[in-house]
């Protein structure tokens, strides 16, 4: 197949993988974020307070509802625009993804805790366990098996979203891709399909694992 | 027994009231359990016989009366962990821990509670175990366990902690009727060993066979107790055991099960 | 043991209410912080580009003094836009803007930091200060024009049309009767509607369907922004641009912040004295003519010294 040489190119081949290095660099960082936040979160969507639980309940909605190129825009522009700060637009980018991160892992690990019947807490209780205890022992173990698979399903979404920042002038993977298709428009009209094969599968090797690990954890704990 | 010596009950409920909300579910209640007693709670669906267990286990507070332990007001959900221990309770639905083992659902309360040694309490959990005829099921999960085999493994757990008093709250009735048998063999044996028991169940047979005294509520109060089990079952003083008891001789067959929301 | 573990419980609960305020506090911010940020909505709403102007953010932008004093000018570029912006296989920047752009620096005596950017984000980055110049192809129209300062024109878009070398059409007259392909929502369709009736015109909602209606010979000739059929006609041989410059063009020029009249003056300047060495000349004999060919007129496409002709 004619264009197969512009993936062969060594010059383009390093240039995809700086652009991948970009795209997964915003990706975990936005995803190491995520955890302890979500977790925070999600356990504090479960106390009974009004207040907690419709400030979150808020935050979680605006996160949804506002699609992320808005909230880039927001982060990167609206941020220069209203107080002066001068976000890279890889650090828009991390703020954005951890924040939507954050509030769908927090409902992910509040749909999780409270999915655990009450009768496990009565259990634990008649049993000695002190809160704590019961939280850590009984709790937790079974929420984080019910979490795991979605959570996995999040960071993949989250990874194969970072697509978006090249809107804020991120050069990340699918960037660089335009970028090296447009230089080669004329000389190699066919080598559009050479990298976007290649994207894809750089994409998949980094999401495909984490679809084997959340579908093997998900039949581990299936029960 | 040692009523008589002037020594305080094992446990005792005094003036017990549970409300929820506007409704009245237990109304001044007294019981008392002396050791190595088995008491039956009998009753009609909503009489209070699952609060009464809830409130004495201190998974439900209570609005008037107390729940004394030889002699010690435990009233309350905020009683501490060393109480709490001294009381071992069996529920409907086994609650067994799923994410853990067999052997590890009876051996993680003595191990992280009660600081035991691992492999001491291990050692227990397989006599224990073995005792109920699971020690070859020792290392399965509990979603690979039938319901019978899941409430043995549950009433294990509690015994690893060396309860004072079991608190049984119809532990057959979400069992296939096969299955009753294995788990009512197992609390029988107990009874034997004189293990003190509230047993809350609609096995009557199992009820006339297992108890010291039978205790039937209806309203939120005692309406009728009796040391003679037999004779309850055959003469109820009462015009509400009777009538209960009757009702349960006609839907005996398929009458199991129905009373679980109370 | 028993007081052990009522103080666990405390703890756990106090710990609890601190960790929530802490949390709920933060969560509140950001979402008035969100809420309340109307530049930031602008910002987006320019994006969009279909808002009346607003007022822009309050933080100001560099002077030229500022950005002497910082060693470097940020420029907005496009980096996948050939032979306009892009990045070449080495990874460097290239293009007519770009040539610009760094000679822009060069004579400033600052280094260029140039910012890829896209067509619907090119406002927004001038709005908010994230750099200095756009230099990305921007067309001058009055709505951009109330939002960000244009300064002189260094190039002008008009309408081409091409057509089959073998029928190659020559002027708008030979079109009558005939018929033209046209892209929807495009400024030759207005343009043709508009001025020539007589055109029968074929429309296609994408730029690859049209072309391929071109190829077919389901039309006679094809029409959109000269430089892009220029472009195309060079790599599709058999296919001749007969009419290089029609009606009305559009002007491209730099853009900076809206009252950044000290950035604005020298790039003015800059161009005018540019002029004397027909540097957008030589700009285009480096980055358009090896896309456009050598039979272009480049009058019809370059603009020196500001001066539209």
């Amino acid at each position: 197949m004619p264009g197969a040489e512009i993936v062969l190119d060594p010059s383009n081949v390093l240039r995809l993988l700086a652009g991948l290095g970009v795209t997964v660099r915003i990706g975990l960082v936005s995803v190491a974020l995520s955890l302890p936040l979500g977790i925070a979160c999600g356990m504090l969507m479960t106390l009974r307070n009004p207040l907690i639980r419709a400030v979150l309940r808020a935050y979680l909605e605006f996160i949804r509802i506002m699609p992320q190129l808005v909230l880039l825009y927001l982060v990167f522009f609206g941020t220069a625009g209203a107080w002066g700060w001068d976000l890279s637009g890889e650090a828009a980018s991390v703020v954005v993804f951890s924040l939507w991160g954050a509030a769908e892992l927090g409902d992910l690990v509040r749909g999780a805790l409270e999915s655990i019947p009450r009768t496990q807490y009565d259990s634990a209780y008649v049993l000695g366990m002190g809160r704590r205890q019961a939280f850590a022992r009984v709790i937790l173990p079974q929420a984080v098996t019910r979490l795991l698979p979605p959570a996995v399903n999040l960071a993949t979404r989250m990874v194969k979203t970072t697509s978006l920042c090249m809107l804020i002038g991120v050069v990340e993977l699918i960037r660089v891709g335009q970028q090296i298709i447009d230089y080669n428009r004329f000389a190699v009209p066919t080598g559009a399909l050479w990298i976007y094969g290649s994207i894809f599968f750089l994409y998949f090797i980094v999401c495909w694992p984490l679809s084997i690990l959340s579908r093997r954890l998900e039949r581990r704990w299936a029960r | 027994m040692s009523d008589a010596t002037g020594e305080a009950p094992m446990l005792e409920v005094r003036g017990l009231t549970k409300r929820f909300g506007d409704e009245v579910v237990l109304d001044g209640l007294d019981l008392a359990v002396r050791k190595g007693e088995v008491v039956v709670v009998l009753g009609p669906s909503g009489c209070g016989k699952s609060t009464l267990l809830r409130c004495i286990a201190g998974l439900e507070g209570v609005d008037a009366g107390e729940v004394r332990l030889e002699g010690e007001p435990i009233s309350g959900t905020r009683r501490d962990s060393a109480l709490r221990q001294r009381l071992g309770m069996v529920f409907q639905s086994y609650d067994l821990f799923p994410t853990r083992t067999v052997l590890a659902n009876v051996t993680l309360a003595p191990v992280v509670v009660q600081h035991r040694d691992r492999l001491e309490a291990e050692r227990e959990a397989e006599a224990l175990l073995r005792r109920v005829g699971l020690w070859d099921k020792r290392d399965s999960y509990p979603s690979t366990l039938s319901g019978g085999q899941r409430q043995r493994v549950a009433i294990c757990r509690a015994l690893a902690m060396h309860p004072d008093v079991m608190l049984l709250d119809e532990v057959t009735a979400a069992l296939d009727p096969e299955m009753v048998h294995e788990v009512l063999d197992v609390v029988l044996e107990l009874a034997e060993g004189g293990l003190t028991m509230v047993i809350v169940t609609h096995e009557m047979r199992f009820a006339a066979a297992i108890a010291d005294r039978v205790v039937m509520l209806d309203g939120g109060e005692v309406v009728e107790e009796s040391d003679d089990p037999a004779a309850f079952f055959e003469r109820p003083e009462t015009g509400r055991a009777r009538e209960f008891l009757s009702m349960f001789e006609y839907k005996r067959e398929k009458g199991k099960g129905t009373d679980h929301e109370d | 043991m028993k007081t052990d573990n009522e103080n666990k419980g405390k703890l756990t609960t106090r710990g609890k209410t601190v960790l929530a305020s802490v949390l709920a506090v933060l969560a509140l911010a950001s979402v008035l912080a969100l809420a309340g940020c109307g530049s930031a909505a602008d910002a987006v709403k320019g994006a969009a580009g279909d808002a009346a102007s607003t007022e822009a953010g309050q933080s100001q932008a560099r002077t030229l003094e500022q950005i002497k004093q910082s060693g470097t000018i940020n420029i907005g570029v496009f980096t996948d836009k050939a032979p306009f912006g892009y990045v070449d296989g080495n990874g460097t920047y290239q293009g007519y803007d770009v040539v610009f752009a760094n000679r822009l620096a060069q004579d400033l005596g600052v280094k260029a930091s140039f910012v890829a950017t896209d067509a619907a984000n090119r406002v927004p980055y001038l709005e908010s200060n994230k750099v200095d110049v756009i230099l990305a192809n921007f067309t001058v129209t009055d709505e951009r024009a109330q939002k960000v300062d244009f300064a002189e024109p260094y190039m002008k878009v008009s309408l081409g049309v091409v057509s089959p070398t073998s029928k190659s059409i020559t002027s708008v007259e030979a079109l009558a009767g005939k018929t033209l392909i046209v892209t929807k929502g495009t400024t030759a369709e207005t343009y043709f509607e508009k001025n020539h009736p007589d055109v029968t015109l074929q429309k296609y909602d994408q730029y690859a369907d049209a072309y391929n209606a071109l190829l077919d010979g389901r039309g006679d000739a094809f029409s959109t922004d000269n430089t892009e059929v220029l472009a195309w006609a060079k790599s599709n041989p058999g296919y001749t641009v007969g009419i290089t410059s029609l009606g009305d063009a559009d002007t491209i020029a730099p853009a900076v912040h809206k009252g950044n009249d000290t950035v604005r003056d020298y790039i003015n300047q800059e161009i005018n004295s540019l002029a004397s060495e027909s540097f957008f000349h030589a700009d285009y004999a480096q980055t358009l003519e090896p896309v456009y060919g050598d039979d272009v007129n480049v009058d019809d496409i370059v603009v020196e010294g500001g001066k539209v002709s």
